[in-house]
């Protein structure tokens, strides 16, 4: 089926586009714009910890040294192995092989609620630990001043990241609901090729995120 | 652009084991630079720490972006709205930085340890 020509109707066609190809430049675009946009985002906030890592520097690299580094580690290589299954499953879904895509964003949901316990075993400890963002802080090891910003900015830029992560996993399930319906082939995948890209930008900002936080 | 190549049946046929393979390897490289900055970083190198770490931090996110997120296949338009990106984070960075080398001492928090830059 060629839809090349507007004399078959695409059903995956919207109105208002002359032909697929258009509409697909168009999803991509517009998708690499919101990219561009989250990439802002966290550029904002990695630079609020630079300037407080550069005013407390002792008290980042004091406090750092507290925070779980297998856990991060750990998380560092779920996250880039679910890059890689989300990727594997784009592209057998362009090959047609659905059960190979549906398999593939299954073990992606599973890779990223793995993220999601370890960071919240992580996060358990520290609110036992009172390491707290603001006011809250009462953590007894790391009392240099400072330090309670450092663990403000940990929970608020790894917080952001961890809802990236609970929205990616969403539009995962989703994407494998309608791949298990058949509503995609090797003649439509642009949604699964969109949810891919907004799951490697979960993975892209946690490769900033470990070191900043784990290795200074 | 030159992409008048992926609409060929046997280019597409060319391309798709590359691809795969490709992919793994991209992720073994993850890996590899993953276990590197974990081994570098607890070690005590100075002022080169955070250099180290943030170079292969680039690194990974450069070969997610290109292979992962398919830049390599991206047409143009694309390409520039998320190199604009991060250009004007750059700009950005470049305005705080210029901000934080050169701050009069008396314009720092009181409870600020150190004036200096994070060298120990």
């Amino acid at each position: 089926m060629s839809s090349s020509d507007t004399h078959v109707p695409n059903p995956h066609l919207a109105h208002h586009y002359e032909t697929i190809e258009k509409q697909d430049y168009a999803v991509r675009l517009g998708m690499w714009l919101f990219l561009g946009t989250e990439v802002l985002l966290f550029a904002g906030l990695f630079l609020g910890y630079t300037v407080y890592r550069h005013f407390y520097h002792e008290a980042f690299h004091e406090a750092s040294r507290h925070l779980d580094l297998w856990a991060g580690a750990t998380n560092t290589v779920v996250l880039i192995t679910s890059s890689l299954s989300v990727a594997l499953a784009y592209d057998a879904i362009k090959r047609g092989k659905t059960k190979r895509c549906a398999a593939l964003l299954i073990f992606t949901i599973a890779c990223a609620l793995a993220f999601l316990v370890i960071k919240g075993i992580e996060y358990s400890h520290k609110f036992q630990e009172g390491a707290l963002p603001g006011k809250w802080y009462h953590y007894a090891e790391v009392t240099a001043p400072g330090a309670n910003l450092y663990y403000t900015v940990y929970f608020l830029t790894t917080g952001l990241h961890a809802f990236h992560v609970i929205v990616g996993m969403s539009i995962l399930i989703w994407l494998l609901s309608r791949v298990l319906r058949g509503h995609f082939s090797e003649s439509y995948y642009v949604p699964v090729e969109l949810g891919g890209l907004y799951w490697h930008l979960v993975d892209l900002v946690w490769i900033f995120l470990f070191p900043l936080l784990y290795l200074i | 652009m030159a992409h008048e190549t992926s609409d060929s049946p046997a280019a597409k046929d060319e391309h798709h084991p590359h691809g795969v393979g490709r992919y793994w390897l991209v992720w073994a490289l993850l890996l590899v630079f993953t276990a590197t900055t974990v081994i570098t970083g607890r070690m005590d190198l100075g002022g080169a720490n955070i250099f180290i770490a943030l170079l292969i931090a680039t690194i990974k996110a450069t070969l997610v972006v290109l292979f992962f997120m398919h830049m390599t296949e991206a047409p143009g338009a694309n390409r520039l709205v998320f190199v604009v990106s991060l250009v004007f984070s750059i700009v950005l960075m470049i305005g705080v930085f210029g901000d934080l080398w050169t701050r009069n001492p008396m314009s720092l928090p009181s409870g600020a340890p150190t004036t200096e830059a994070p060298e120990r």
